[in-house]
């Protein structure tokens, strides 16, 4: 288990993942209305995520999570901590 | 009442309440069940669509409540918070539900199943209504309805709402479920206690749901691998693509333009020449004097003004509704959210925005999708500079009649359709000119998160598509209609009343006189009250009283120049229609003067003035309701007032400077 607050290495978070690349969601950090709602859309500890592409512009960035297709920004993408393989 | 009093006093009159995610086929389900709904209107206080529809079933009558499309109950926005409300029974005006129907999507059961869990939280009887199950098995993913109703505790009906197929069967699901008893609440506690306990309650209780909607679906779904790349994965990758997805988009946007143009234009001449022949038969019947002039120049030019716009307004809705019921405008949303954030906008404001090019009541409305507050401010407030089917007529008639037909440089493109084009800029470039201004001022803060949902690719179901088409433009006629008929009654009156004093040895043309009517009418009075303001606009009185008289409704400012220059200039001639006013707007002259009033200069200056003002009540109104303040209808007027005269200044005083 990744520590919530600090021990969250960039490559281990969801934006440091590669487009086309999966990984499995550790935690989503921070406490708002922003991450209830990504908790809510099904981005839970345990899901699997994989990046699918971004925007033309870079962002934002397209996911595929429990079978959709789920759209948040690179700095929402930054919250969401990868279990380490 | 309660389920338990239904059975008691058999009671015959159920309500029940629709409930699903967007884009779960929701809409195409309610048409399917209750049919056109008995009931449309907006929920006391806010400004969340209320649709109720009515159907009889095995003697029982049943109200069907259709909620907006939400993903949990959390009350992210107005939409959702207007759905706890009504299934809580604490919504003034609806009654206590006696039983929910979940939509749920078998394409995407995981996140549905989890809005189910919480509705099974309510205490009310429930109906899962399985929809979707043809495409998820295209995709590959099998649902067991039988083992699903075991696991939730309540019954599960599949459905093909376009079809009609489940439809009966889920009538008589509704039926005996609101005298049965309401399903077990899911249990969470074994999963509560496998989260961890530093966070906050509604996000532990989230993060359980799922676990327990795991747990639920196991055995329920079974995935098969798709043996490719899915047909959906194959659209995304071009439409979204940083290149292709690019292209196409502007693309659409190009096509959905010239197409509302070329479509539209037929029709809306059809309209106009309709409305000449009505006013040209009332004119042979009626004797000439004040009623013949109320009706044709009242009434009439008032009504034709607004039924010319509908083509326009339902044909963008027509797209809009083909485009987001396939579910390209979400990735246009996404394509876009980048340059809108720049802006200080967000991607959720690109279909409020494009819809304002239609109308801006309706574009104003589509913004109660964005949830948080100051992007959804900020969307409100510069929509009403996309330039609405009400500005076309004006930029229309002013390109023809003034702006030079030659071509640009070499090419083979006009300098009018430039022109006309270049009007639509302007809209856009100084919507985002103050988005940027107001997002890093007054509207200063963080970026707002972004999480949006890309819906799978599917056909639009033609039945909702005509819905939303006949939706806008039935409350496009009710909204502006009764306002710009009221309006230019009224306008009538004030152009032709009081009567002018005339000197009795005075020996007057009959157009001196009627130049004269016009002079000493309210209407003509207060043009020339306000003349200083609009002098420097290159503009005379005349042209202030139809900027005064096109206040209510801008759409209105042609009948009121061919009401103006026909009550107060020479008749230029008998040709029927805008031709006739292209005429008396060439004829017209400085009062007293040689000088032509409308020039290339102040063409473009009312142009400018056109695109940019808020010369439009039912859009202050419709602000002032969406924002629940007095105070965003003022700001939204006094700073695009502001800026179409400032901007109307520069282009006239520039254009007369360079000799145009």
């Amino acid at each position: 288990m990744v520590d919530r607050v600090n021990g969250a290495a960039a490559a281990s978070r969801l934006d440091g993942l590669a487009v086309g690349a999966t990984g499995r969601i550790a935690d989503v950090m921070g406490s708002d209305g922003t991450s209830l709602r990504l908790l809510e859309m099904g981005l839970t500890p345990g899901a699997t995520v994989r990046l699918v592409g971004r925007a033309p512009l870079g962002d934002p960035w397209e996911l595929e999570v429990r079978g959709y297709r789920l759209s948040i920004r690179r700095a929402e993408a930054a919250r969401v901590t990868l279990e380490s393989r | 009442m309660s389920p338990m009093q239904d059975s008691r006093t058999g009671a015959t009159h159920v309500t029940a309440v629709l409930l699903g995610n967007p884009n779960t086929g929701k809409s195409t389900l309610f048409s399917a069940l209750a049919g056109i709904p008995t009931r449309i209107g907006n929920y006391p206080g806010v400004t969340v669509e209320e649709k109720v529809g009515r159907f009889v079933h095995a003697g029982i009558t049943i109200d069907l409540v259709d909620l907006p499309g939400v993903y949990g109950f959390a009350a992210h926005s107005p939409d959702e918070a207007v759905a706890i409300d009504v299934l809580h029974g604490r919504m003034p005006g609806v009654a206590t539900p006696d039983c929910v129907v979940v939509v749920v999507d078998a394409t995407n059961p995981e996140r549905n199943c989890y809005l189910a869990s919480l509705a099974l939280e309510l205490g009310l009887p429930a109906v899962v209504a399985l929809t979707l199950s043809d495409v998820a098995a295209a995709k590959g993913i099998d649902v067991d309805p039988s083992l699903l109703a075991e696991r939730l505790g309540c019954p599960v009906v599949t459905v093909v709402a376009p079809t009609g197929v489940g439809i009966p069967a889920l009538r008589d699901a509704i039926a005996a479920a609101a005298r049965a008893a309401p399903p077990a609440r899911p249990d969470l506690a074994a999963h509560l206690a496998r989260v961890a306990v530093d966070r906050q309650p509604a996000e532990r209780e989230a993060i359980a749901r799922y676990a327990w909607v795991d747990q639920v679906l196991a055995g329920v779904i079974r995935r098969r691998p798709p043996a490719a790349v899915t047909i959906d994965e194959r659209i995304d990758a071009v439409l979204t693509h940083r290149v292709w997805g690019t292209l196409v988009f502007a693309a659409v946007m190009l096509a959905l333009f010239t197409s509302i143009f070329a479509l539209a234009a037929p029709l809306m001449d059809l309209i106009s020449a309709a409305m000449d022949t009505v006013a040209g038969a009332v004119e042979a019947v009626l004797p000439e004097g004040a009623i013949r002039s109320l009706l044709v120049d009242g009434v009439l030019a008032g009504v034709g003004g607004v039924i010319v716009f509908v083509p326009q307004i339902a044909l963008l809705f027509l797209f809009v509704a083909v485009l987001e019921g396939c579910g390209y405008l979400a990735r246009a949303a996404y394509l876009m959210d980048r340059l809108l954030v720049w802006a200080g906008l967000s991607g959720k404001s690109f279909i409020p925005l494009l819809s304002s090019f239609a109308c801006a009541i309706p574009g104003i409305m589509a913004a109660r999708t964005i949830e948080h507050r100051r992007d959804r401010l900020l969307t409100i407030l510069v929509a009403p500079l996309m330039s609405c089917s009400a500005r076309l007529p004006v930029y229309l008639l002013f390109c023809g009649a003034f702006v030079p037909d030659r071509a640009v440089g070499l090419s083979w493109i006009r300098l009018p359709a430039v022109v006309l084009v270049s009007m639509y800029g302007i809209g856009v470039a100084t919507a985002a000119a103050v988005a940027w201004a107001l997002s890093r001022t007054i509207f200063r803060g963080p970026p707002q998160p972004f999480v949006m949902e890309l819906p799978g690719w599917r056909w639009p179901q033609p039945a909702v598509v005509l819905e939303r088409v006949r939706e806008a433009a039935g409350s496009f006629l009710k909204n502006a209609g009764t306002l710009i008929v009221a309006m230019s009654i009224v306008l009538w009156a004030l152009g032709s009343y009081p009567k002018p004093v005339i000197p009795p040895d005075a020996a007057w043309t009959e157009a001196d006189l009627r130049g004269e009517a016009l002079r000493q009418s309210f209407l003509g009075r207060a043009g020339r009250a306000i003349e200083p303001a609009v002098r420097p606009l290159g503009w005379d009185w005349r042209i202030g009283c139809a900027a005064i008289a096109s206040f209510p409704a801008r759409e209105v400012v042609l009948g009121t120049l061919g009401v103006i220059y026909n009550l107060g200039d020479v008749d230029a001639g008998e040709q029927e229609g805008s031709t006739m006013l292209v005429r008396r707007l060439k004829a017209a002259t400085w009062d007293g003067t040689a000088r032509k009033v409308f020039t290339l200069p102040v063409a473009l200056s009312i142009m400018v003035f056109y695109a940019l003002c808020a010369q439009c009540m039912s859009t202050l109104v419709v602000i002032g309701r969406e924002t629940g303040s007095r105070l965003w209808p003022l700001v939204t007027f006094s700073y695009m007032t502001a800026l179409a005269w400032l901007a109307a200044f520069v282009v006239y005083q520039v254009g007369t400077r360079l000799g145009w």
